[in-house]
């Protein structure tokens, strides 16, 4: 076991490697620099600023000296937000982004495999044509178009009850982040129902269940222990790229929802080629997407003994 | 009392009358074969006498008995008391009738589990002591690991533990040595022998294999097309075989004693969705009659011997003359 992390971790170090070379000339070829601006500049203090920043020098000598910092753990400073630190902003911003999507993939986890179960269970009856529906919609309505009908629903609520039963945005306090996290889990909720309505239904006819239930395993228990964990497996397969898709693709609903998440200064950062930050970001985000990966394959063999590798065993 | 009375069992799922008559009966501690081709409802039949047909099947039965309870009045809950309880199935294919999540001790200990309400430290005890029983070395260890880790014979005799563990009255074996080796298959029907020998449990074992029938069974009933048409003891359906069906079927059996070139039966069995009128066999039988377009009942020939064949009816000329050569024939016996 150990040595399969320790094999996915250096498979992954390689991948962030990667990211960041690829995201740095790809940035570099971008026309313009961070010091482009509509307001004219001398010469003299572009001069200046350019030696500040360590723009003068060759692109591979900055090239070298982004990858020691970064191995240092260093980001340097943001250009657009004056010297203000990207770590700073990272370690500020991503956890509140974190809470969000972390809250987001619950719902979309516990709701899909609600959802899927039941229409599996009811296949072809009117609970699983009605989920079906749903999905569709869920897949196909945008997310921004969702949160601000949720606004609307809200709105019409508080002004129904005569109070604020619902914060329509913000961040702070707990009643703030069940909104926007349904809106932001909504698509994947109704993916992963698909998926383990497919998966469920081949459970309901596979030969160890009909066993169970020969056994006389009925209800909550055949469900429990027979039923959900075969049919779980190929939601968690998916729950990787889940995962790094709802914390780190969390921009517009955080947007609509006033929430001060890192997606607004990631994007604000391509838009302005904050070189240090776009760096940053980006290279966090691919860390953070290749630890989640890793963490589900553990959990997969936590799940299906099969996966796991076995105590004294090559 | 016999332990399970069934008679005129029907059984439909959609458009297929999968079981048209079926008629059965076990005492307590018998075994019975239940022999026929594929598709021809053994399967459905078994399904049916543990509770698990899909609600969307339509089952009827004129007299349905079990262990003194009449099954045509049973609600869901006593059938789930029942299940694994006093009736207890062994699975075509132990690789797939294992759930490959869970270890084989939690999996032979949940019967009792459910059904005795023993604690798990004390079901799991139960389990590995009937894993060491079935001959299973390291029991404690195993009973830790997953079906994936057992080899097929493993895994039916892990099954078999799984169906006998609450002593049932009742086991149903669903060809259970078919996806088996033949070495293993010796191995585990020696095992099933075992078994039922010391709890005194009964069990119908369905299979086409009519050498493995002769080595297990008391008693054997014949189905075709939905429905028995012969049941009798061993004795009777292997060696005074009445239905033309079990004949051609013997027929086409090869015979170590007797070496002759075996004979395939011509024809195919009837479509399930558009059963036939008349005997379902008549199509395929070599001693058609003009009276074969009706449907017969099964007729007495012999002491507990039945077949569902005209040629039986007490006004069939021949009747007359087979049974004085059957009872010459047992004279001399």
């Amino acid at each position: 076991m150990l040595s399969f992390i320790a094999r996915r971790l250096l498979s992954g170090v390689i991948t962030i490697w990667f990211i960041a070379t690829a995201t740095f000339f790809a940035m570099h070829a971008v026309p313009g620099d961070p010091l482009t601006q509509e307001k004219a500049m001398s010469p003299a203090v572009r001069a200046q600023l350019e030696a500040r920043y360590g723009l003068d020098k060759p692109l591979f000598e900055q090239y070298r000296l982004f990858m020691s910092n970064m191995l240092h753990g260093d980001f340097g400073i943001s250009f657009t937000q004056e010297n203000r630190r990207v770590n700073d902003i990272i370690s500020k911003h991503f956890p509140i982004s974190a809470t969000l999507g972390i809250a987001a993939v619950l719902i979309a986890l516990v709701g899909g495999v609600a959802a899927g179960s039941v229409a599996a269970y009811c296949r072809n009856r009117w609970p699983d044509r009605l989920v079906m529906v749903a999905v569709i919609a869920a897949i196909s309505v945008p997310g921004f178009v969702i949160a601000g009908l949720a606004q609307l629903v809200i709105v019409a609520m508080n002004n129904a009850a005569g109070k604020t039963l619902l914060p329509v945005a913000g961040w702070g306090s707990v009643s703030q982040i069940w909104v926007p996290a349904l809106v932001l889990g909504l698509g994947t909720m109704a993916y992963l129902s698909r998926i383990m309505r497919a998966s469920m239904l081949e459970v309901l006819s596979a030969d160890y269940n009909i066993a169970a239930k020969a056994k006389g395993v009925h209800g909550w228990r055949l469900f429990w222990h027979h039923q959900l964990r075969n049919a779980v497996l190929p939601v968690v397969t998916e729950l990787g790229p889940t995962i790094a898709a709802i914390t780190t693709g969390g921009f517009v609903v955080e947007l609509i929802f006033a929430i001060p998440g890192l997606g607004r200064y990631f994007v604000q950062a391509v838009q302005q080629l904050d070189y240090t930050v776009i760096m940053g970001t980006t290279v966090f985000y691919g860390a953070f997407l290749v630890l989640v990966v890793v963490l589900v394959d553990i959990s997969y063999g936590l799940i299906d003994p099969r996966i796991r590798l076995h105590r004294g065993r090559a | 009392m016999s332990l399970l009375k069934l008679r005129s069992l029907q059984v439909s799922i959609g458009p297929v009358k999968a079981v048209r008559d079926v008629s059965l009966s076990l005492e307590a501690g018998e075994c019975r074969a239940l022999v026929g081709e594929s598709g021809c409802g053994k399967s459905v039949t078994a399904m049916t006498l543990l509770g698990l047909m899909p609600n969307a099947a339509k089952i009827s039965a004129e007299e349905w008995w079990f262990a003194g309870r009449d099954m045509t009045q049973i609600k869901e809950r006593e059938w789930r008391q029942l299940q694994g309880n006093q009736i207890a199935m062994i699975f075509q294919n132990p690789m797939t009738a294992l759930d490959p999540t869970q270890t084989i001790g939690a999996q032979i200990a949940e019967p009792l589990r459910i059904h005795k309400g023993l604690s798990r430290r004390e079901a799991k005890m139960r389990a590995i002591a009937l894993l060491e029983r079935l001959a299973i070395a390291n029991p404690a260890q195993r009973a830790e690991q997953y079906p994936f880790e057992f080899s097929g014979g493993m895994l039916q005799r892990a099954m078999i533990a799984m169906a006998v563990v609450c002593e049932p009255e009742l086991l149903i074996a669903d060809e259970p040595t078919t996806a088996l080796d033949v070495t293993v298959q010796a191995e585990v029907l020696s095992l099933l022998q075992e078994m039922r020998e010391s709890s005194g449990t009964a069990m119908l074992f369905i299979t086409h294999d009519l050498g493995v029938v002769a080595e297990i069974a008391d008693s054997v009933s014949v189905m075709y097309a939905g429905q028995t048409v012969e049941s009798g003891s061993l004795h009777d359906v292997f060696s005074r075989e009445a239905h033309p069906y079990t004949q051609a079927l013997k027929r086409a059996v090869p015979s170590l004693e007797n070496p002759k070139p075996l004979e395939a039966i011509a024809g195919t069995p009837p479509d399930l969705r558009q059963p036939p009128s008349g005997c379902g066999f008549a199509a395929r039988c070599s001693k058609r009659m003009a009276i074969c377009e009706e449907s017969p009942p099964l007729m007495s020939c012999g002491e507990d011997h039945l077949a569902r064949c005209w040629l039986w009816h007490k006004d069939h000329p021949e009747r007359w003359r087979e049974a004085e050569a059957v009872s010459l024939l047992g004279g001399k016996l």
